[in-house]
């Protein structure tokens, strides 16, 4: 048996020994290592900043140079107040050359989102379009989805925009010879795409708030049939019957809030005899002397321009919209005067140019004050519809109306949505293979519908795989815009890069870049990140 | 009693005698008002497109029609009397399956058709090929002026590189060429065991090539022999050797040991032999072009961005004891007290706006970080610093990090430092980029690890060096190859943005092509020639991480 040995006598640790067992001790190291790798980055920094600041002096010595001439840090931004001094393609009607460079940098921060918003959403509809389609039981469509993929996959987007820009839209017809889509009032031409766009009157906010109403008693009522549902076993229709009940409270508000506001006005004078719109007629049948309105099409040309009705109007104002829908309606010839500003139509209204002024009443209301003889001019009202639509239409050698999107808008827009529509369809693809044949089976087994199927049992479960990546190609999306200086869309970078070679003010302008795209960042994966969390699967 | 099987053939004969049109109709069409509508919407946007087709194509249009109907013919008699033929079944299920699927395709042949046809006029009826006559007035009006990719190979391949020095270009090719002959041979199973060692020379060859490649194209200046800096490298050099054997990652040999202490001195004077002989006396960089540039820059940051991201990564995911609590919150309490006195009342005081007030309470901004490293990262300075630099990079997009390598660089340099050719700040600014979101990918790669694998490592008694090095980087890196080989590829088709920022790669110099009036009015001719250079590129990559991904998990599973 073998004996078990005694432990052998502890021996006495020696002070130092045990110290240098701290001091060896790894977390001891870690600790000390991290502050030599503080002090590592300060000393870079410092070094940097060091360079940076006896450059500063040397390579920009107006960077940091205050009105008063002196030399500060502080004054760095300075420089946005006063005036940029170019002009910007894409920018609101308002802009002028001599508004400071903050409203230039403005604009282009605007630019840069309206691709990046609409592109993210356009993305998603290509993307899930062409992911199904790679999973199409026809093999000539899936083989085709499979070559969009690949090929935008494996081609640099720098590539794909100019041959969409250069060889596709600016390929396009004229503006004369524009490709219309008929019932849409779509107009495509190199000069970009034309539009319909809703323009809201005054009265919108009250059908809006009915649309509230609306939603509100629809989830009510969404939850009541819901509970009856439980309670008594049997299906109701609670899709119909919300949508149903929706779309009541939605045309009680558009009659309602048609109704109700007036706020549209047309300055007529006095002489004229017009007390409403529908006095117009009677004008109008007593200047062509025809019995009725619909034999307009028998009067020559000359004729016809004598006995228009001119009015003027501020050019995209939703009262041109407004007014000259209903004259269209009541078959009254007409003709437009556009004006950019109020007090220019009025010029033009005062000097007889025209017989009418259309415009908000409040408006007129003060324009008519600054005419000379304002007792002779009435103010009548017009009625107002929530929403106009302002439909393009080809006036000579121009398209008026609607919303116009550049061609350079157009051409990152588009090519920005192939691109990443491509690598979309790849995760949609994966997402959708990724739920188990199992799934679909067991859901037809259970007698559901293919669209109940896909709804209720393949969606939920591939949006788990789908959206992560997916935010990851919105982020992507979003920076991209900045591939718009190679075909001259004035985005934000487009934008900065002018200033900076007007300026020379490079520091300041990057900081401002990196600024805006990381808040861009941010609130992009915040709100993917807050949606990813909704739909995710709940474990245990 | 009958069995299943009769009567399942049953129900067969009974079917098959009579054609059932009311289960085809709620099959194929009046199944529900959505089929009802999609079908005819269909059915009616293919005529129209059809019709339209047939008044500018009608002999193919009329061809396609008939090869339509013949199928649906095949399809039907097969379908009618139980006999495909496999023509008619692989029709059956691909093309022909159904109403709706039978239009569908109708409709995307004649596209398909058009498309070619359209492609087939420009590319090659109405094109030229001639090399010499390319400007304007002899270029066709509807086609393809496919001479000036041949008359403008020397811009597109080198861009403005001396002609003098295209012998270097030639011998970097035949050299890399060599090596790959070399590798394939020494590579092939039947001779692996005899040329181990040539092989092992052909690795060597292999990591030393991007100092070839640079010597070749940028080339030595003439320089004095610099003793200082023979003796530093090749300390700094067996230092490394040394802390990696303390390490215990690699083993020591007094062979390998002599070799790293004369490798450098080596080295050097070799690289200051080539500079005083003046056979690749220094080019500028600046003439760098073409294909040629696009490719040294891709490369140069696919093989920098790799062992960076990796860093990165490994920072991020670094698991170091942090800086206790009870050391960060002195610190910046008293720094924060420090400038809250000394700077900031000055600034108040002066300011000229809110925003500069606010900003005059900057110190507030050491407390906050102090919080967020001491609550976010559990004092972890190392994973703070790489997670921040991943994360500032990956929010901005490429091409401000490109103008501000080139536009920033002589602010951040030695003032009496000359500033560097275009290239390197750019190469320098995309490997940052690239090797952010590379470090994503390891980290994806690292957090797939299984947490045993780490455990296993730690009670085996490995330090961190050994774990990483044996155990958990070869997994991880195995796993994710084909997104690493994906940003590989990402980042050769996104070097064509230097373009934007004035390099002539690729991209720049076919824009500079186009803008010569010698061959102005052409431009698609050269984007479909650099589209289908980029698409063999990537999907030769593809290719490759595909035969990789299939030899490294060979035995895995």
């Amino acid at each position: 048996m073998a004996q078990i040995a005694a432990p052998p006598p502890r021996e006495p640790v020696s002070i130092w020994r045990s110290l240098l067992g701290y001091i060896f001790d790894v977390r001891v190291i870690g600790v000390l290592g991290q502050i030599g790798f503080i002090l590592l980055i300060v000393f870079v920094a410092r070094a940097i900043g060091g360079n940076f600041a006896a450059n500063a002096g040397r390579l920009g010595e107006a960077q940091f140079i205050c009105r008063d001439g002196s030399f500060n840090y502080r004054c760095a931004y300075d420089f946005m107040e006063s005036e940029a001094g170019f002009d910007i393609a894409d920018a609101p009607k308002d802009y002028v050359n001599t508004d400071p460079y903050w409203r230039a940098f403005g604009i282009g921060v605007r630019n840069s989102l309206r691709v990046a918003v609409l592109g993210v959403i356009l993305t998603a509809v290509v993307g899930t379009i062409a992911g199904i389609a790679r999973l199409s039981n026809n093999w000539l469509i899936s083989t085709l989805a499979l070559w969009y993929v690949e090929i935008t996959r494996n081609t640099p987007l720098l590539i794909q925009l100019f041959f969409v820009y250069f060889g596709v839209i600016l390929t396009l017809p004229g503006l004369r010879e524009a490709i219309r889509i008929p019932i849409l009032d779509v107009y495509l031409s190199n000069r970009g795409l034309s539009i319909p766009s809703p323009q809201f009157t005054s009265s919108a906010a009250i059908w809006l708030a009915f649309l509230v109403l609306g939603v509100i008693q629809f989830q009510v009522l969404w939850i009541i049939l819901g509970r009856r549902e439980e309670r008594t076993g049997r299906a109701s229709n609670r899709v119909s019957w919300g949508i149903a009940s929706f779309l009541i409270v939605a045309g009680l508000g558009w009659a309602v809030s048609t109704a109700v506001s007036e706020t549209q006005g047309l300055m007529v004078t006095r002489a004229n005899r017009i007390r409403e719109v529908n006095d117009l007629e009677k004008m109008m049948l007593q200047r062509t002397g025809l019995n009725h309105l619909d034999d307009v099409d028998t009067l020559s040309e000359d004729e016809l321009a004598a006995a228009e009705f001119k009015v003027c109007v501020v050019e995209d104002s939703s009262s041109e919209t407004n007014l000259t829908r209903q004259l269209r309606r009541m078959g009254i010839p007409f003709s437009v005067n556009r004006s950019d500003r109020p007090d220019q139509a009025t010029e033009k209204y005062a000097e007889g140019t025209c017989e009418a002024f259309a415009a908000t009443k409040s408006v007129l209301a003060a324009e008519r004050s600054t005419l000379e003889d304002l007792n002779s001019h009435l103010i009548i009202p017009v009625r107002e519809i929530p929403i106009v639509w302002s439909m393009p239409t080809l006036e000579g050698l121009n398209l008026v109306g609607g919303t116009r999107l550049r061609p350079e808008y157009t051409g990152l827009l588009l090519a920005l949505v192939i691109f990443y529509g491509g690598s979309l369809a790849e995760m949609v693809r994966a997402g959708i293979q990724s739920v188990s044949k199992g799934q679909s089976e067991a859901a037809r087994a259970l007698g559901l519908t293919e669209g109940q199927r896909l709804q209720l049992i393949v969606l939920p479960q591939a949006l788990r795989v789908i959206i992560p990546p997916g935010i990851g190609v919105a982020l992507s999306l979003a920076k991209d815009t900045s591939l718009g200086i190679a075909i001259g869309f004035p985005d934000m970078y487009a934008v900065s890069y002018t200033t900076m070679n007007q300026s020379g003010r490079v520091l300041q302008l990057f900081l401002l870049i990196m600024l805006v795209y990381m808040l861009i960042s941010l609130v992009f994966s915040l709100l993917l990140n807050w949606y990813n969390e909704r739909i995710k699967l709940v474990e245990r | 009693m009958t069995t299943l099987t009769e009567s399942i053939s049953q129900l067969r004969g009974s079917l098959g005698r009579g054609f059932n049109w009311q289960i085809f109709l709620e099959d194929n069409i009046t199944g529900s008002w959505l089929q009802t509508i999609w079908v005819l919407l269909l059915a009616i946007v293919t005529a129209f497109v059809a019709a339209g087709q047939f008044a500018k194509l009608p002999v193919s249009t009329i061809v396609v029609l008939i090869a339509w109907f013949v199928g649906i013919l095949l399809v039907a008699v097969g379908a009618l009397s139980y006999r495909h033929t496999p023509l008619s079944r692989w029709l059956k299920n691909n093309l022909l399956s159904s109403v709706s699927n039978t239009i569908l395709t109708l409709l995307v042949v004649l596209a398909i058709v058009a498309a070619i046809n359209g492609v087939w006029q420009w590319g090659v009826v109405n094109a030229t090929f001639d090399s010499v006559n390319t400007a304007p007035e002899f270029q066709p009006d509807n086609g393809a002026t496919w001479g000036v990719i041949w008359a403008a190979r020397k811009l597109l391949m080198t861009g403005q590189l001396a002609p003098a020095v295209t012998w270097r270009l030639w011998l970097a090719i035949g050299w890399i060429a060599v090596l790959w002959a070399l590798s394939y041979v020494t590579g092939r199973p039947s001779l692996k065991a005899r040329l181990r060692q040539l092989r092992v020379v052909t690795n060597v060859l292999w990591v030393l090539y991007p100092l070839f490649l640079y010597i070749f194209l940028a080339g030595v200046p003439k320089a004095d022999y610099n003793v200082s800096a023979v003796l530093i490298g090749a300390v700094l050099l067996t230092a490394v050797y040394l802390l990696l054997w303390w390490q215990k990652v690699i083993n020591f040999s007094y062979p390998t040991l002599i070799a790293t202490l004369v490798a450098w001195p080596v080295f050097y004077t070799i690289w200051w032999g080539i500079g005083q002989s003046e056979v690749f006396s220094p080019i500028n960089v600046d003439t760098w072009g073409g294909l040629m540039l696009t490719l040294i820059i891709a490369a140069s940051v696919i093989v920098l961005s790799l062992p960076l991201g990796m860093v990165l990564a490994l920072g991020r995911q670094s698991q170091v004891y942090g800086i206790p609590v009870w050391i960060i919150w002195p610190v910046a309490i008293v720094a924060t007290l420090y400038y809250a006195f000394t700077s900031s009342p000055a600034l108040w005081a002066t300011a000229r706006n809110p925003v500069e007030q606010l900003l005059a309470l900057w110190p507030l901004l050491i407390l906050a970080v102090a919080y967020l490293i001491g609550r976010m990262f559990r004092g972890n300075i190392v994973s703070a610093a790489s997670t921040t630099f991943i994360e500032l990079i990956r929010s901005v997009p490429l091409i401000t990090l490109l103008f501000m390598g080139i536009v920033m660089a002589p602010f951040f340099l030695a003032p009496d430092a000359i500033t560097p050719p275009k290239p390197w700040p750019v190469i320098v600014a995309y490997t940052l980029f690239s090797s952010a979101y590379m470090a994503e990918t390891i980290r994806g790669g690292l957090q797939a690890i299984p947490k045993g694998q780490y455990e296993a490592a730690d009670s085996l008694g490995f330090n961190t060096l050994q774990k990483m090095r044996f155990i958990i980087l070869p997994q991880a890196l195995r796993i994710v190859i084909p997104p690493i080989v994906g940003q590989f590829i990402g980042a050769f088709k996104s070097s064509s943005l230097v373009s934007v920022v004035g390099l002539f790669d690729f991209m720049g110099i076919t824009r500079s092509i186009l803008a010569n009036p010698q061959w102005l009015g052409l431009r698609l001719e050269l984007y479909v020639f650099l589209a289908v250079v980029y698409f063999l590129g990537s999907s030769v990559m593809s290719a490759y991480s595909r035969r990789l991904e299939v030899r490294l998990g060979a035995g895995e599973r």
